[in-house]
């Protein structure tokens, strides 16, 4: 897989040209603007999920570029880069193409909070990405610039509600309609860039700013709330300026772990992977940015900047006197530059060499581009259904940093999500939602939705409640199958894989579980374990699989009949015997919040008038959130049980009502048809 | 701070919880020969079994049967009892069920629910929550399923108002203390899980988080073994005289009781303290309390009085706004409004307890008041403490709110209340030691075990969601990269 994709990359980027010129029609199903992580994932999807897709961007070759740093995954992240492969999403497989040095973080900690990571060669993500999009069968990628997004006048009987019918491009009049468009302009929404005392329009430097007219009909006709947040990048540093014998070298993993579950290894040979150093700040790092800390709008403002990605103005100013790390990373096979993690910077180019030059290793450093800030307007998630549809505009779908977020993984996820549910409306299929009992994704898209950001919002695994349930490892079969049977995102190809590895490890798991032995018979058989005498009851193979020391190896070579033919699974099969029993008992809390998701709650509700016993408190939370399911509700500040009751009354009541009298069901598949169509019923198209 | 405790506990994510079989008293306290306790889950075979002494088979269903009651580890007799099985899906929450019909003094009540929330998979039931199952289990008939809301929410403010009682002493004080550092400790394991392969967290912190663990761990124990419980706890219903100065509370406080209890003097100020009484109402335990009234006042000792008052008003069951009536105008409606008004400034503003508006000294005028409701008023009583006129009616209107209150298992009745502490403290333990077995092989099962114990913890204290621990960890911790 990864071979083929070499050969033929070159011949795609010719005939990404030729398609850019003469579009071969006027209307599309889906059309996504931006070519980021969150654009490129969503028109992938869209194309996968069958409807006929344009994606409109400033330039064909800055699609898929890594504006920021070289590296994909990390803890939390890295389970989002896994799930996005798992619904078939390129970011997986990128990963796998362009990665140079690859490490498991948290290998010490446990497998649930495991983080998949790879720096990356800049230009090879691109070319893969690239390659991807322009062979996806029904995507077309257009070269361009959006002036105007093209709503409806609002429909007289729902006031401010809209529906997207196209956009027009920026030369010209040129108009392209559509029944979804998925925005995914990243910082360029009334973007600026920062530079110590300079300010210029924009939303990553080189590129254009984006149209003023885009942020008109969002705010001006779609009424919708923004705010603004900032973020900022680094300098990058020559890498034959730094005197590596004042740094620490870090090894790679001497085994590279490939992102995708379809990859068996990465493209970059284990001994060709490349190094990262560690450095730290300095005292006269700190004399510095206290020196031009006058030179430094950008720092200046109060719009917030992310607490977990500071710059390094923040980080010296809220806590000094300390010595801060910085890591050296590498940005390509064939780059000469470095990038700093940790250096991001606002002030004046000059003041940034000085800085640079206090940091060992770095004495002589040159900066090949400053670091500069930028500021961009977002747009308030809460105004956004769980398919990630702006509420009050049917068709119009926002992913990435436009929602609040910042990361690749957290774009391409919701951009993969977006495509979707774009497709998905396009196509007259109802929207669908993921659940944050079951995905990382679900969790990322249900913060965001119900509570809203207040900074750019980074994934945790700690934001994740069930996280022994979702896990990096079976990401797959949480979504693979999923995905193809529900979504129809996914390939039968990869499909096929889920169901044969879910398949395996049952039978794997059957096979444990009917291994029984007594302790003293596991200790003949396991001479270097010992194994509790406490325990007279006979114990399966299961159970011994949960010793700290007893790998699935070690059972398989004990019992090669039964056993060896699974040893492709003995990692996974080591994490399923150690989490099954935590993740049984998350499972019942699990069923009832998905039963409590499935229950919607109509949007278009006046929960003002609605004739249900609700304090004017709850009422007014209600309104300004508007909940899509009950379960969401629950997850509000300030709603009681006795409001949750009501509620779930009055959905019971209008479901009733719905479905009519009937109660007698011939069969399950319809019964589940029937649910669908109510469910979709509620949710105003 | 802790107001509306009781109300989050039950909302997502505290309800990640292991147990799933739920037990509560099920019939009022007060005067009652016999008292009904309710299990509904799972685990409500295995409940029946080990404290009816039935090793073998379960009773017929939905048969009463007459049994010893034990405890299910030392086997010590509790009761002589009757107990009903009632197996899925016929019971009143389609869940398997069991009944036990005890006697009704409290101490056996206590007994039997210590006894049933020591035994693995029970935990005492949230507010509402039987009837909740029976809803979800399609029991309930359309005209029960209309009272559910209101069912819930008188249940959830009784055990608020619980809560609020038990948590402004010492009890609330070492709560929320443990509750601060599990905070701190499940901050700092997530803090590690992660941010530590990015960022200098110090190794030290986890140490520090072990020693803490450990720390907590045996301070909730001895705390479980400590038989003196702390304070003692009032009981009864709680019946709060309020209003302002020279008002007439502490002469309606002698009224009732026929004694004069407390100090009456036409000078504003005269009672500084809590006076309280203990009463017998038509049958039913009732702790009635005069207190200051309500002005600002330069002096300390008054203005300590005042303070006292509010807090009491907070906690009360019941609420009696004592007002003059000559401070009343003629006009009915203006009279209403500077009623409306008079309230508010008293009565807190989460109350949702309908107070009582007792008028001191009525002029028949105002009659209006007492025979229907205006624009929101609560019920309204005209008394004159000098002819005792009007009290008769004043009694039995008392009397029925008592008695409306009682029926409420959770009002009044703090065994309850420490029934349900000492289940969410000893789970809050058991979560404390999985965090020490998974510590050196899985930090994230470590973790979930302090995930755990303060969503026990938090069934006490409130909630503490993901949000405010990420806060603990930006506040701690130096985190970028």
């Amino acid at each position: 897989m990864l071979t083929k994709k070499l050969s033929t990359l070159h011949s795609f980027l010719l005939l990404a040209s030729r398609r850019a010129g003469h579009l071969a029609r006027q209307q599309y199903d889906v059309i996504v603007v931006g070519g980021g992580h969150a654009g490129a994932e969503a028109a992938a999807a869209a194309a996968r999920m069958g409807a006929e897709t344009l994606l409109v961007t400033q330039k064909i070759h800055t699609i898929g570029v890594l504006s920021c740093n070289p590296s994909l995954g990390g803890i939390g992240k890295g389970h989002l880069v896994k799930e996005i492969d798992a619904l078939d999403g390129l970011c997986g497989r990128a990963g796998d193409w362009a990665g140079i040095y690859f490490s498991i973080l948290n290998r010490k900690k446990g497998p649930a909070v495991w983080g998949p990571r790879a720096q990356l060669d800049r230009q090879r993500y691109r070319e893969f990405i690239q390659a991807e999009l322009l062979g996806t069968p029904r995507l077309t990628v257009l070269e361009g610039s959006v002036e105007e997004l093209q709503v409806t006048e609002p429909n007289p009987e729902e006031p401010g509600h809209h529906r997207v019918t196209g956009i027009r491009l920026a030369n010209g009049s040129h108009q392209i309609s559509a029944r979804s468009v998925v925005l995914t302009t990243g910082t360029f929404l009334s973007g600026s860039l920062f530079m110590g005392q300079t300010t210029s329009p924009g939303g990553r430097i080189g590129d254009a700013p984006s149209s003023a007219g885009l942020s008109y009909t969002l705010q001006e006709r779609l009424g919708l709330r923004v705010g603004r947040l900032r973020t900022g990048t680094p300098p990058r540093i020559v890498k034959d300026s730094v005197d590596f014998s004042l740094v620490e070298p870090h090894l790679p993993d001497k085994h590279p772990t490939p992102f995708s579950f379809l990859n068996t290894h990465v493209r970059c040979k284990p001994e060709e992977q490349l190094l990262c150093y560690l450095t730290c700040t300095t005292p006269g790092v700190e004399r510095v940015v206290r020196e031009s800390l006058h030179l430094n709008c950008h720092i200046q403002q109060d719009t917030k900047g992310p607490r977990y990605c500071p710059s390094i103005e923040s980080r010296v100013l809220r806590f000094p006197g300390r010595a801060h790390q910085v890591w050296l990373e590498p940005e390509g096979v064939n780059s000469d530059l470095l990038y700093p993690q940790g250096l991001s910077m606002t002030m004046p180019p000059d003041m940034q060499l000085l800085l640079i030059r206090e940091i060992p290793g770095m004495q002589r450093a040159e900066i090949h581009t400053p670091g500069y800030g930028v500021q961009y307007d977002f747009v308030c998630p809460t105004q956004l259904s769980p398919a990630l549809q702006v509420k009050s505009t049917q068709g119009l779908f926002l992913a990435g940093q436009i929602n609040g977020t910042t990361g690749y993984e957290e774009a391409a996820a919701q951009g993969l999500w977006a495509g979707v549910n774009a497709a998905r409306w396009a196509l007259s299929m109802p929207p669908l939602a993921l659940s944050r009992t079951e995905s990382y994704i679900g969790v990322l898209i249900d913060d965001l939705i119900s509570r809203g950001v207040t900074e750019p919002y980074r994934m945790f695994t700690s934001r994740a409640e069930f996280r022994a349930s979702l896990r990096p490892d079976n990401a797959d079969l949480r979504l693979t199958l999923k995905g193809f049977e529900e979504v129809g995102c996914v390939s039968s190809l990869r499909y096929q894989e889920a169901v044969r590895v879910r398949d395996s490890l049952q039978e794997a798991l059957a096979a444990l579980q009917t291994l029984t032995l007594s302790a003293p018979n596991w200790t003949k058989k396991l001479p270097n374990i010992r194994i509790s005498e406490v325990k007279t009851t006979s114990l399966t193979g299961v159970d011994l699989l949960q010793y700290r020391d007893v790998s699935f190896e070690m059972l398989a070579s004990a019992f090669p009949e039964c056993l060896s033919r699974f040893t492709e699974f003995s990692q996974r099969l080591k994490i399923e015997a150690v989490y099954r029993f935590h993740c049984e008992l998350q499972k019942k809390e699990i069923e009832r919040i998905q039963k409590e998701e499935n229950m919607a709650l109509p949007q278009d509700i006046d929960y003002f008038s609605l004739p249900v016993s609700l304090s004017q408190e709850v009422r007014e939370i209600l309104d300004r959130f508007r909940p899509s399911t009950l379960g969401a509700a629950t997850r509000l500040q300030g709603i009681t049980p006795a409001a949750i009751v009501n509620l779930l009354q009055y959905v019971y009541h209008t479901g009733q009502k719905e479905r009519g009298p009937r109660r007698n069901k011939p069969d399950h598949k319809e019964d589940r048809e029937e649910e669908l169509c109510a469910r979709n019923a509620s949710i105003p198209q | 701070f802790i107001i509306f405790v009781m109300i989050s506990v039950t909302v997502f994510p505290t309800n990640l919880l292991f147990c799933n079989t739920i037990f509560a008293l099920s019939s009022g306290h007060g005067r009652c020969g016999v008292a009904v306790v309710r299990v509904s889950g799972p685990a409500s075979a295995t409940a029946l079994r080990s404290m009816a002494g039935l090793t073998r088979s379960l009773p017929p269903p939905r048969t009463a049967l007459l049994r010893s009651i034990t405890e299910p580890q030392s086997k010590e007799v509790l009761d002589r009892g009757l107990v009903l099985w009632f197996p899925a899906p016929h019971s009143f929450t389609g869940e398997d069920s069991v009944e036990f019909h005890i006697h009704g003094g409290p101490a056996v009540i206590t007994a039997v629910l210590q006894a049933l929330g020591s035994m693995p998979g029970m935990r005492p039931a949230e507010a509402g929550e039987f009837t909740r199952r029976a809803f979800q289990a399609e029991k309930l008939g359309l005209t029960e399923v209309e009272g559910l809301g209101d069912l819930i929410h008188a249940e959830t403010e009784a055990q608020r108002r619980q809560a609020l009682r038990q948590m402004s002493g010492d009890l609330g004080r070492l709560y929320q203390d443990w509750s601060h550092k599990l905070k701190r400790c499940l901050a700092h394991v997530e803090a590690f899980i992660d941010f530590s392969e990015d960022e200098l967290i110090e190794d030290g912190v986890l140490t520090q988080v072990d020693k803490s663990v450990c720390d907590l761990q045996a301070d909730i124990e001895r705390h479980l073994k400590d038989e003196r419980r702390g304070e003692r706890l009032r009981s009864g219903v709680q019946v709060v005289i309020a209003g302002a100065t020279n008002a007439g509370k502490s002469s309606l406080l002698n009224t009732i009781c026929q004694r004069p209890a407390a100090i009456v003097s036409p000078i504003a100020g005269t009672t500084r303290d809590v006076v309280e009484t203990a009463l017998d109402i038509g049958g039913f335990p009732v702790l009635l309390t005069d207190t200051a009234g309500l002005r600002d006042s330069p002096d300390l000792v008054e203005r300590e009085g005042v303070r006292r008052a509010r807090e009491r008003v907070e906690q009360a069951d019941l609420t009696l706004v004592v007002v003059d009536c000559a401070h009343l105008p003629s006009d009915a409606q203006e009279a209403a409004a500077f009623l409306l008004a008079h309230l508010k400034s008293i009565l807190p503003e989460t109350g949702m307890i309908p107070p009582y508006l007792s008028l001191s000294d009525s002029q028949l005028s105002l009659k209006a008041f007492q025979t229907q409701r205006v624009c929101g008023l609560p019920p309204v009583c005209l008394i004159s403490c000098h002819t005792n006129e009007g009290l008769q009616d004043f009694v039995t209107v008392l009397h029925n709110s008592v008695k409306t209150l009682c029926g409420d298992p959770l009002s009044g009745a703090p065994t309850l209340t420490q029934a349900r502490h000492r289940a969410h403290l000893q789970q809050c333990v058991t979560a404390l030691a999985q965090y020490q077995q998974y510590r050196d092989t899985d930090l994230a099962l470590a973790a979930e075990g302090v995930r755990l114990a303060l969503t026990s913890l938090g069934r006490i204290t409130g909630r503490v969601g993901p949000e405010e621990i990420l806060d603990i960890i930006f506040k701690d911790f130096c985190i970028g990269k």
